[in-house]
């Protein structure tokens, strides 16, 4: 139930968010909780003009010609910055910037993470891609695609590509120096008795994910320089008529972009074995399993670029091979898949709202994990490729795994890091509408692709229109949900109940703290034990929330 | 289905080549009917993957719904005891995965390398992919004129490949092949069709059956319009058509010329120029001839204000005449660019012929017997094709 | 103290206290040490790791352009035997020794941080930086007499320089395509044979043969030889050329074994040691602020974590120009 009265709702202690005040306490913060939630805010406002330009493309696809309101080229530009923003903007940011931030150091029992001031020049670095990117849309927009090929990137008259270029370059170090300091963080500031494997499951799979965003933005970074020296020069490396080869392009931009996907992916499904255990009230089944299977994912990403170039004239040799370690990297997303759903088994599950979008994460992430193998199979990926079966599978995964893990992690922290309570109905109206909606607009796009419906096409053949109706509306829908779910969230800022420190009952060190945590995170000892060892946590009727028993005799490590 | 996975890649049948109308592979809910000799194979592995996927997502998402209603928290019960690992099963779900996998890889392997491997005695064309068009040449030298893919059926035939500009790639969904093409080198692409495509020859569009051939990397602004039409003819018929096509344009007399090729070439012209006075990448050829001849709108601007119509065309000038400025603008097209349009046109030489320049000239002389698609609605009826 | 503890470890018997100030006075005796680290060893070991990844960062940033390298030289290794003789192996020897010496100087600049040395460890800053300086004039040297030549990246490898009077056709879609109009200002367009297309700049070029990129001054034969050529076997561009009469100074525009494509060598040249140069002139930054820094005492045998970890970059630069200096200077 909630009240509307402020002081019930205000934060009558201090905390993070209260211990000082001010803009410039803000813009020149050292704290990782408020760089999370200054990340936060602006990834999910980048998400909502990456959704728009989305809306566009599919609004234009309701019909199979041209129409008055938008043209070949400016629909080009439309899924190039749908694409780009989502990608540069949103999704690979999103899960280490946000929710990382905040929940990293907490649930390590640290301070703070290694290097605070380098993690608010990450986040400028951000906003510094983000201008750039708005100063390229107004330069004269860019109409390449989100993947930059060359010559096409190298010659289009869209003077936007080199400052967008040079946007994304400067978010590839802002993703770089984040994964440089949670990796440090977890190696250096592990309190005494917080070993590897007490560490909650998302801890592994940021560990993994800054490994990933260390080692292969680099190569984004020099690809990216590459291409703006050869637009701006023509020196000729990717240009056939000065001895070039555009393939080569390709191959620098897959090293890279491959393992980003699984920055994408990785830290939900880390998210997803919180959500799950919690939810649950369950140990989590298979811990170590699902420990190593991230760093194992993490290795393999970097050796199977070359799926993305079935069709591009590398050799048969390389197509053979990348086939084959491909089929390698779906192993280890299954055993996860798996284990999650072990850990339901005899669970005490409730279905609120991180949970629904939990489960919504193993139905999507399902179907987009499955969808990767007929891509991985050579003979089928030539007639997929560049189809909308592609399209399908990656906003299945990127979008349907990815983000609604985000979103599901959100609803799940939400309480922590703002100290309030969202409504519960509106939470599964919002969820519910988001799951329908990307369904239906995603689903009919395996079909779309399948029977052969090439992408990034303005116009197309009029026996599509159909499936292209039936997924605009899925989108609409979907774009209701994702309004409906801004409402709430919004709505509880101001007039939610005040959240108790441990809502859901979890047991990993961040819900140890008050909701929100003070400034420097831990005001008495939090005690450390198994992450997922739910055996000393009970309901407190008062406080409307769990706590752990302090006279529990501490369990051992049963992992 | 065996023999479908250890299929050696089809050689010619010639006579023997089945010559059915049905396809090979009829239409599903997920793929289009299969008119090569690769369906059956690609068909295969994708429904073997598919049937896979199906079991699996039943099982974990059905488990999962299972699991979710069965497991209700009771109250506010805060710990639920369970397992917590159980090595038997890890290695159960990681190993069974696995094995799929290798079946799923071996699968498409035996299908890539047929379709990697043209046969000795496949048929070559020569494609040709500038942006926005298609341009299939064949052995004869002869191009084809309504720049549609005609192949002979019951025969290999493989595209060997070049790009004029930028990517541009071959997808032919009801073959079940694609590539890429990349200028500055050749790729080859290659397939055999079994079944003859009906009605290739009616007159009415509405009863013909043709495949699609598209553009299947973005190229720009006319990427969805870079298509081609696939037919596939009995081998007599197709030798019949190949023929005409090297003389299409020499059978044509007088005004036939314009009248019946114009409209067949504007099509490579349609996505710059508009007939109409509409604006597009390039100027429209509403009023061009009026424009070049020194009548209305010549002294519309060429090379940033330096030049006009009249003071580049005309007795004495650089162009004699109006048809040799247009000439020129075809073959060499960088030379004068009319303000304020940018330097995109593709040179043409090597691909229109004298006689074919000859049409459009002549079809810009006399655009208003042409409606704004080009069709020819005007004067006198025209010989049949 | 770190913020948490297990509640079964003996040796934090004395975990009841609070732990979010200074229990065992640690931040009071080192002023340096951050707040959110427990003990200076843990601030020094934190930031060594991170030094380290980063520099593996930069080894994979550099990776990359070395993959370009060996891409290119697989594909044209005519053009790096020709093209290094260029390069000048005596000053790039001395630069490559002047790295050497400079790491050298900055290793002993850490130890006399670590032994609280501080007058020696100025001088050895300084003596650092003044070996990074002299590498970047050296640099400067070589690049602007290797312009003066026009041994450029881009197709401005192909014109020739110091023609005497017109300006550029520059971001001029009305310019006839073919037409030689030049200045010696970098970036040029080149001039080359075959069909019209745009480079991005606005620049009218004509399209490049597809099979192979020579220069424009050559007949037909591929050969350029611009005297010796009869007028009617010369390429439009040559007679172009030939008014403006390229100078010694272009060697390599008249030189008849030119190989084609050699611009690819200068290409990943200029962007390989360009990219070395700024980690260089970023290296001067950084080691003047520890001059800098030195001067007011800021480094002693407790703290010297920036000497220490700016040292780490430094070799990392220098020995990133070790393995530029052989590949492109050394290949004979």
């Amino acid at each position: 139930m909630t009240t509307s009265s402020p002081t019930a709702n205000a934060q009558s202690t201090d905390n993070y968010l209260t211990f000082t005040r001010g803009i410039k306490s803000w813009m020149f913060t050292l704290d990782h909780k408020r760089i999370g939630v200054m990340y936060l805010v602006s990834v999910l406002a980048s998400f909502f003009v990456g959704g728009l330009f989305a809306l566009i493309v599919r609004t234009k696809l309701l019909t199979p010609g041209e129409v008055s309101w938008i043209d070949a080229d400016q629909y080009n530009q439309a899924f190039t910055l749908h694409g780009a923003i989502m990608v540069f903007l949103v999704i690979i940011p999103s899960i280490p910037g946000a929710l990382g931030n905040f929940v990293l150091p907490i649930m390590l029992g640290a301070k703070d993470v290694a290097f605070p001031r380098l993690n608010l020049f990450s986040y400028y670095l951000w906003v510094t891609g983000a201008f750039l990117s708005v100063y390229a849309l107004l330069a004269g927009g860019f109409d390449t695609g989100w993947t930059f090929y060359t010559p096409y990137s190298t010659t289009t008259e869209t003077a936007g590509v080199i400052p967008v270029v040079m946007g994304v370059f400067v978010l590839g170090f802002s993703s770089i120096f984040t994964g440089l300091n949670f990796v440090v963080t977890i190696h250096k500031l592990r309190p005494p008795g917080m070993t590897w494997f007490r560490m909650p499951l998302l801890l592994w799979a940021l560990y993994a994910t800054a490994l990933i965003q260390v080692l292969a933005t680099p190569v984004l970074g020099i690809t990216l320089l590459l291409l703006i020296i050869e637009r701006a020069f023509g020196i000729g490396i990717f240009d056939p008529d000065m001895g070039g080869d555009p393939v080569l392009f390709q191959h620098f931009f897959w090293f890279y972009s491959h393992p980003a996907v699984y920055i994408m992916i990785l830290p939900g499904m880390g998210i997803i074995s919180e959500i799950i255990a919690v939810h649950s009230h369950r140990q989590i089944f298979g811990y170590k399993y699902v420990a190593f299977s991230s760093i194992a994912i993490a290795i393999f990403s970097f050796l199977v670029w070359g799926h993305h170039m079935f069709t591009s004239g590398q050799s048969e040799l390389m197509n053979v091979v990348f086939s084959f370690i491909t089929f390698s990297v779906a192993i280890p997303s299954a055993i996860k898949v798996f284990n999650w759903l072990a850990t339901l088994y005899k669970g005490a599950i409730v279905l609120n709202t991180a949970m629904l979008y939990g489960l919504a994460f193993m139905f999507l992430f399902t179907i987009g994990g499955l969808t990767g193998l007929p891509l991985g199979t050579l003979n089928v990926d030539i007639h997929l490729h560049d189809t909308y079966f592609v399209v399908a599978h990656f906003h299945y995964v990127m979008m349907g795994s990815a983000l609604i893990a985000m979103v599901g992690g959100i609803h799940h922290w939400w309480p922590k890091m703002f100290g309030v309570m969202f409504s519960e109905f509106w939470g599964r109206i919002g969820c519910t509408l988001v799951f329908v909606g990307f369904n239906v607009t995603f689903f009919t796009q395996f079909m779309l692709g399948s029977q052969g419906m090439p992408r990034r096409y303005y116009m197309y053949q009029p026996e599509f229109q159909t499936y292209h109706v039936i997924s605009t509306m899925g989108a609409y829908v979907m774009a209701l949900g994702f309004f409906v779910t801004a409402a709430y969230l919004l709505h509880s800022l101001f007039f939610g109940k005040k959240a108790p420190a441990n809502p859901w009952g979890g047991r990993s060190l961040e819900w140890q703290c008050t909701s929100p945590p003070p400034h420097d995170n831990f005001s008495t000892t939090p005690s450390v034990g198994n992450p997922y060892d739910f055996s000393d946590v009970r309901w407190n009727e008062a406080e409307q929330g769990y706590e752990i028993d302090p006279n529990a005799v501490p369990s051992k490590d049963t992992h | 289905m065996i023999h479908l996975l250890l299929q050696a890649p089809s050689e010619s049948t010639g006579q023997n080549a089945l010559m059915t109308s049905a396809p090979v592979t009829p239409a599903d809910f997920w793929l289009p009917e299969g008119a090569s000799t690769f369906a059956p194979q690609v068909d295969f592995a994708f429904q073997f993957v598919a049937w896979i996927s199906y079991f699996f997502f039943v099982l974990v998402v059905g488990l999962m719904i299972f699991f979710a209603i069965k497991y209700r928290q009771k109250g506010r019960e805060a710990y639920a005891r369970g397992p917590s690992h159980h090595t038997m099963l890890e290695l159960g779900w990681t190993i069974i995965p696995t094995i799929l996998c290798v079946f799923m890889f071996w699968f498409g392997f035996r299908g890539f390398i047929d379709l990697r491997t043209p046969p000795q005695n496949s048929y070559q064309i020569d494609l040709t992919a500038q942006k926005w068009a298609f341009n299939f040449r064949y052995p004869t030298g002869a191009a084809s004129a309504d720049q549609n893919l005609y192949i002979p059926v019951g025969r290999p035939v493989k595209l060997v490949m070049r790009s004029e500009d930028v990517l541009h790639a071959a997808f032919i969904p009801a073959f079940r092949v694609k590539h890429d093409i990349v200028p500055g080198r050749y790729s080859t692409l290659w397939f055999q069709s079994d079944h003859v495509t009906e009605g290739w020859n009616d007159s009415d569009p509405l009863k013909q059956k043709f495949h699609h051939f598209f553009c299947a990397e973005y190229c720009g602004k006319g990427h969805s319009g870079m298509y081609a039409k696939i037919f596939v003819l009995p081998q007599a018929d197709f030798d019949l058509w190949l023929e005409k096509q090297g003389r299409w344009m020499d059978d044509l007399k007088g005004d036939e010329l314009w009248q019946v090729a114009g409209p067949k070439l504007f099509g490579r012209c349609a996505s710059c120029h508009s007939l109409n006075g509409s604006a597009g990448t390039g100027p429209s050829w509403e009023g061009l001839w009026a424009r070049a001849s020194g009548g209305a709108g010549s002294d519309g601007k060429l090379d940033n204000g330096r030049e006009t119509y009249s003071s580049l065309i005309g007795p004495g000038k650089k162009f004699e005449n109006p048809e040799s400025y247009v000439r020129n603008s075809i073959l060499n097209p960088g030379d004068h660019i009319v303000v304020p349009y940018g330097n995109v046109m593709p040179t043409f030489r090597g691909q229109l012929n004298d006689l074919a320049i000859d049409a459009i000239i002549g079809m810009m002389k006399n655009l208003d017997k042409f409606d704004a698609k080009g069709k020819y609605i005007g004067g006198a009826p025209i010989a049949a094709k | 103290m770190s913020a948490a503890h297990t509640s079964t470890d003996p040796t934090t018997a004395h975990a009841e206290h609070d732990h979010s100030h200074d229990p065992h006075g640690e931040h009071a005796k080192y002023p340096f040490l951050a707040h959110h680290f427990d003990s200076p060893a843990q601030q020094f070991d934190s930031g060594k790791f991170g030094m380290w990844l980063f520099l593996a960062t930069e080894v994979l940033f550099f990776g990359g352009l070395f993959v370009a390298y060996a891409v290119l030289r697989m594909l044209h290794p005519e053009v790096f035997a020709y093209a290094s003789h260029y390069l000048d192996t005596i000053l790039g020897g001395i630069n490559t020794l002047v790295l050497i010496a400079s790491s050298f100087t900055m290793a002993m600049a850490v130890r006399f941080a670590q032994t609280n040395k501080r007058i020696p460890l100025i001088i050895c800053l300084l003596l650092t930086l003044a070996g990074a300086m002299g590498f970047m004039v050296i640099k400067y040297f070589e690049y602007t007499h290797k312009i003066h030549e026009n041994l450029i990246m881009g197709p401005g490898f192909y014109r020739p320089v110091d023609a005497q009077e017109a300006t550029i056709a520059m971001t001029d879609p009305g310019e006839p395509a073919p037409v030689l109009k030049l200045d010696s200002s970098l970036g040029a367009p080149a001039v080359t044979p075959a069909a019209a297309s745009q480079n991005i700049i606005g620049i009218p070029l004509p399209a490049m043969d597809r099979t192979a990129v020579v220069s424009p001054l050559a007949g037909p034969s591929g050969v350029v030889d611009l005297a010796g050529t009869p007028p009617a076997e010369r390429s439009q561009y040559a007679e172009e050329a030939l008014r403006e009469v390229p100078t010694a100074d272009t060697p390599h525009l008249l030189d008849p074994k030119l190989p084609v494509n050699t611009h690819q060598f200068f290409a990943i040249y200029y962007c390989m040691t360009g990219l070395h140069g700024i980690h260089v002139i970023v290296g001067i930054g950084v080691i003047s602020w520890l001059v800098w820094g030195a001067f007011k005492g800021r480094y002693n045998s407790n703290y010297y974590t920036p000497v220490d970890l700016v040292g780490l970059y430094w070799h990392v630069v220098d020995l990133v120009w070790i393995f530029l200096f052989p590949l492109f200077y050394l290949i004979h």
